[in-house]
């Protein structure tokens, strides 16, 4: 034991004195963190101007541009009067607008009797949601009407007298669409985009200490200091033990340090930190786990940092660390869940969406420690076989 | 010709790194797999759907929200898991369907359906938005349907069927898209978007990791053998330059054919193509080059090869389209040779333009590797004097 | 000076890897205050035997005991100080800090362990290199150090790989004079080299491994008169050699006189002591010697007669 501890402490001490590790460990991170903070600042909000162009000043044409300038709507619209259609399509072409919106002229007249007419939604091919939602928000507006349309051509063709076409259309006036949205907020907030990719970016460098860890076991080995290690009176398990002891401390400090400068720097939202701070040490459990194996798969430096490789971007790639995962099909999410950065990930946009504390975690959590536990027993052997080879 | 023995002799300890070939050829292709299956919800909402018994007028409502294009539907079975969707972000809303909605449409009521949401999120309003008037139109259905029944009779499913019928027939008041351009500004979706990204991505990343180490592990052994033999400095860069454009090329190569044969990418315009690729090489070799007069070690090399190379990545548009952040990330992205080598992939392959409609990227690429070759060349060659 | 009796024992010790035999039913034993030479070429076996010595390798069969425990315990392994060939040392700390490292190790700890630290960097020569990384070390000081660091928790067997190969001759005798202290201090040194010389100057008693095989093992003069090698002696000279010839075989220790082309050949059992007589009578019969050629029986010479190949390739 007492050796594991002198072990352990000898690495550190190497470890700090290494720049790259710095870097790695805790500079790039934070370097990733900060320029998707940079890049995503307000990506969050969903918000475009709409241009208008009402060319026909009728009451219905007016009482759609009231409808637009509601405050419900003003979330997520900013109006903009146009003149004419041709500087509406300039404008949209150059996204000045994000998309338009057109009333002809008669429109009104058509919309009170039974002739048809259109609204046109101008679009752009960059931004076709805007368009989208702009012809969503008309087509609502219309919706009534063309309803009560519907209903008196039902019902002459269903037998009614077409004479009574008028007095069917007054009695459908009365009528509402009976189908109706409404909207129960959930009291979740959205996770921020730079709240998944701190603990994201994190993961992935310290997934990168692997490498390094069975890079230079590797090299110790190769220059015969493994067995004057051995030569000491020590047992091979405390050699094991050291450096395991010196990954997990390092690890440990690694994302310590990027949750606490993302956090204070970015606004990074990790979660309630009882929480947080154990699907941390679990990772870095995990991590102790895979360097183990890697060393106990490996039989030179060279192999070792082929196989670290693979391991590390493997896991972050199926585990959604460089991908939101949330937008991923169905079946990559299931996927992620057999990684361990898998289930952190989860649990740290849980953590940040629902304000849940040490219950919220306790299943993901749990998977990294089963992983872990896998992993480990896989590992301890061939690690052991490769301290005493 | 010693340049060639040179650039021979790199290319083989390549070839036998196996951590080089995973990193050359495994790794991209499964990103570019992943990227392309992820890279989709630009231009689509997503939203859940809880159906708990509301017969058929929920499946009609459920029918009509999948055929919106601006829409994708996930069924979900609880309430609860709807609910951990909406707050894991997975969906922009969830609709729940009562059990009792056809019931009470047909007995004359008017129905709720209820739209889970994130607080203060637009992006959901905008998705609610557009689930609304799947809502509206699906109810309009209902309310002739209705009124039919109430004044002349029949069963509510005969005049369901009716006013479906009638729907085309009728004259409404419509809400038409004019597209106004065609020129995008983002390369389409999916494997379009990530294999010609990842191009530049990986090009860079591998050409910068491997030169650095290669080159570093050869300076010791150099400044012997220069002692003995007969070679100028200025043939070792040659051969070190020309084995960094072949290895870029090699990969370049690797993933326009995996993009062409495997994921039905079309890559434009062939001979604007062909030199975009070997220009991008040239200036991914002469980044390499720099590197390796500028890494300390090997270990500094992997350290910080894949770090930057993620990094330009980002700041280039790699990893996510530039026209979605703002103006200024988006003109310090353009600082990056990245940016431009998407923006002329983006030309090619979203707006199929030709030689011309990227001469202005290439001008730019071209002056990058111009400048990045001669600082390599010019500390490289003091480094072996 | 030390006896034979087993400080250090090795009974019929074998292991092979593989299938391959590397370590053939090995037995000698060695003292304190003594230094015990393992002799053979590269491949003999002698590596594999001193980590079976050091615990590092488990015999396949035999036993080996340190002061009566055995090898495998970690016991005895605070009593084994052990050398690699190559330089073990970590070239990202300094001096001083691998040192002390591996002093901990040995559970030495605090003032003790600065003491240690202290009197090994001056032992070496390094103490003003104490604050230094090792990688920014010379060869030789990375030696000197590589030897201490085996040093210091005083060990009462010392066991040195190949100490002197790729060592330039002033360090290569430095390391022997040390070698030599170590013993005077009471030390067991347990030694291993291809080079005759070493084997010949600085050990007390010589076992010759060869395909992991014991072939001989005793004193130097032990291991030469065992195998009845004399001395071989070649003049070359002008005048009446046949003559001379006849005369020497008369000398006292002289087995054997021979005359061809130009050359007489002497066979004898000492060359030292019969040179005066040859050289004396040599002149009686005013023969002019132009050249002498003495090849003393060495345990290269041994070594050759008992394989037929040599030493050093």
């Amino acid at each position: 034991m007492r050796a594991a501890l002198v072990i352990a402490r000898k690495d550190l001490r190497q470890r700090v004195r290494d720049r790259s590790a710095i870097i790695l460990g805790l500079v790039a991170p934070v370097a990733i963190a900060a320029l998707m903070s940079l890049a995503f600042n307000g990506a969050d909000t969903f918000h475009f101007t709409l241009g208008l162009v009402d060319q026909d000043h009728g009451p219905v044409a007016t009482a759609l541009r009231q409808n637009l300038e509601l405050p419900a709507l003003r979330r997520i619209v900013t109006l903009k009067v146009l003149d004419s259609e041709a500087q509406a399509r300039e404008e949209v072409r150059s996204q000045r607008v994000a998309a338009a919106l057109v009333i002809p002229p008669g429109f009104s007249a058509a919309a009170t009797s039974s002739a048809s007419s259109a609204l046109h939604t101008l679009s752009s091919v960059n931004n076709t949601i805007a368009a989208d939602v702009s012809r969503s928000i008309a087509s609502s507006f219309v919706a009534q009407i063309n309803a009560d349309r519907l209903s008196v051509a039902t019902a002459i063709a269903s037998g009614s007298p077409t004479s009574r076409a008028a007095v069917l259309a007054a009695a459908a006036t009365d009528l509402r669409i009976p189908e109706q949205l409404v909207q129960r907020p959930l009291g979740a907030h959205p996770v921020k985009v730079v709240s998944y990719y701190a603990p994201a970016m994190a993961i992935l460098f310290l997934f990168f200490t692997i490498s390094f860890s069975s890079r230079s076991f590797f090299a110790e080995r190769a220059q015969g200091l493994i067995e004057r290690l051995r030569a000491a009176p020590v047992h091979p398990a405390e050699i094991l033990l050291g450096k395991v002891l010196s990954v997990f401390v390092f690890g440990v400090a690694s994302l310590g340090m990027v949750w606490l400068v993302t956090a204070a720097a970015f606004g990074a939202d990790w979660g309630a930190p009882a929480a947080a701070g154990l699907v941390c040490a679990s990772l870095v459990v995990a991590t102790v786990c895979l360097t183990a194996l890697v060393i106990g798969l490996a039989r030179t430096q060279r192999q070792a940092e082929g196989i670290a490789s693979a391991v590390v971007f493997i896991l972050a790639l199926v585990g959604g660390n460089f991908v939101f995962i949330s937008t991923a099909p169905s079946v990559m999410r299931r996927l992620a869940l057999f990684t361990p950065n898998g289930w952190a990930l989860r649990a740290f946009t849980d953590l940040s969406t629902t304000g849940g504390g040490l219950h919220t975690v306790a299943v993901p959590v749990l998977a990294i420690l089963a992983f872990s536990g896998v992993v480990g027993a896989a590992a301890v052997r061939l690690a052991y076989r490769a301290v005493t080879a | 010709m010693t340049p060639i023995a040179i650039a021979k002799a790199s290319l083989q300890r390549v070839v036998r790194d196996r951590r080089a070939l995973f990193f050359m050829i495994a790794l991209p292709i499964l990103v570019i797999i992943i990227i392309g299956a992820t890279v989709r919800g630009y231009n689509r909402f997503s939203v859940g759907v809880v159906d708990l018994g509301s017969g058929r007028a929920g499946h009609d409502l459920v029918a009509a929200l999948a055929d919106s294009s601006d829409l994708t539907v996930h069924a979900y079975r609880s309430t609860a898991s709807a609910t951990t969707a909406v707050a894991r972000g997975e969906v922009s809303l969830a609709l729940v369907l009562p059990a009792s909605m056809d019931a009470g449409l047909r007995a004359g009521r008017s129905v709720a359906v209820t739209a889970l949401t994130e607080e203060a999120s637009t992006t959901q309003e905008a998705a609610y938005n557009a689930v609304a008037s799947v809502v509206a139109s699906q109810g309009s259905r209902l309310q002739a349907a209705r009124f039919a029944t109430s004044v002349q009779g029949g069963t509510l499913d005969q005049n369901l069927s009716r006013a479906a019928s009638l729907e085309a027939r009728v004259p409404v008041v419509a809400v038409e898209t004019l597209q106004v351009d065609a020129r995008s500004n983002t390369l389409p979706e999916g494997f379009s978007y990530s294999t010609p990204t990842m191009l530049v991505l990986f090009v860079f990343i591998n050409t910068l990791t491997g030169a650095a180490s290669i080159i570093e592990t050869r300076r010791l052994g150099m400044y012997e053998r220069m002692s003995v033999a007969p070679v100028r400095p200025r043939a070792i860069v040659a051969g070190e330059a020309m084995s960094l454009v072949t290895l870029s090329l090699l990969q370049a190569l690797l993933i326009v054919g995996t993009g062409a044969l495997l994921f039905g990418v079309s890559w434009g315009d062939p001979l604007a193509a062909a030199t975009l690729v070997v220009l991008w090489a040239v200036v991914a070799a002469g980044v390499g080059l720099l590197a390796g007069t500028l890494f300390r070690s090997p270990e500094q090399a992997s350290a910080l090869g894949p770090t930057l190379g993620i990094l330009f990545g980002m700041l280039g548009g790699c990893m996510w389209p530039l026209s979605i952040v703002s103006p200024a990330v988006r003109a310090i992205g353009h600082a990056t040779p990245h940016a431009w080598a998407v923006d002329a992939w983006t030309a090619l392959i979203a707006r199929g333009a030709g030689f011309a409609g990227i001469a202005t990227d290439l001008a730019v690429l071209v002056a990058f590797a111009v400048a990045l070759m001669a600082l390599a060349t010019w500390r490289l060659g003091r480094r072996l004097v | 000076m030390g006896t034979p009796a087993g400080f250090l024992r090795c009974d019929s010790v074998s292991k092979s890897f593989d299938g391959r035999v590397a370590v053939d039913a090995v037995s000698f034993e060695m003292g304190r205050g003594e230094v015990y030479g393992l002799l053979g070429p590269n491949g003999a076996g002698k590596t594999t035997t001193i980590k079976m010595v050091c615990g590092l390798i488990e015999p396949d069969g035999g036993a080996i005991t340190v002061d009566g425990r055995s090898s495998r315990d970690l016991a005895a392994r605070s009593l084994v100080g052990y050398v690699p060939q190559e330089v073990a040392l970590y070239p990202d700390l300094t001096a001083a800090e691998n040192l002390s490292f591996f002093c901990r190790l040995y559970g030495l700890r605090g003032r003790v362990a600065d003491e240690r630290v202290r009197e090994a960097l001056e032992l070496t020569d390094l103490a003003d290199r104490r604050d230094d990384r090792v990688d920014a070390f010379s060869g030789g000081m990375k030696r000197r150090l590589n030897i201490a660091a085996g040093l210091l928790h005083h060990p009462a067997l010392l066991v040195l790989d190949e100490p002197t190969v790729g060592v330039d001759p002033q360090s290569r005798h430095a390391i022997l004079e040390r070698v030599g202290a170590f013993k005077r201090a009471g030390m067991a040194v347990l030694y291993t080299t291809h080079y005759m010389e070493e084997a010949e100057r600085v050990c007390d008693r010589v076992g010759i491994v060869d395909h992991g095989k014991m072939i001989a093992e005793g004193t130097r003069r032990e291991l030469v008169a065992q195998l009845g090698e004399k001395d071989t002696i070649d003049l070359s000279a002008v005048g009446n050699l046949e003559e001379l010839a006849h005369t020497l075989r008369g000398v006292p220790g002289v087995e054997q006189a021979a005359v061809a082309d130009g050359r007489i050949h002497l066979l004898t059992s000492d060359g030292r002591s019969v040179l005066p007589l040859l050289i004396e009578a040599a002149g009686r019969l005013q023969v002019e010697i132009s050249s002498v050629d003495i090849s003393e029986a060495n345990l290269e010479a041994v070594f050759l007669h008992l394989t037929g190949t040599a030493l050093r390739e």
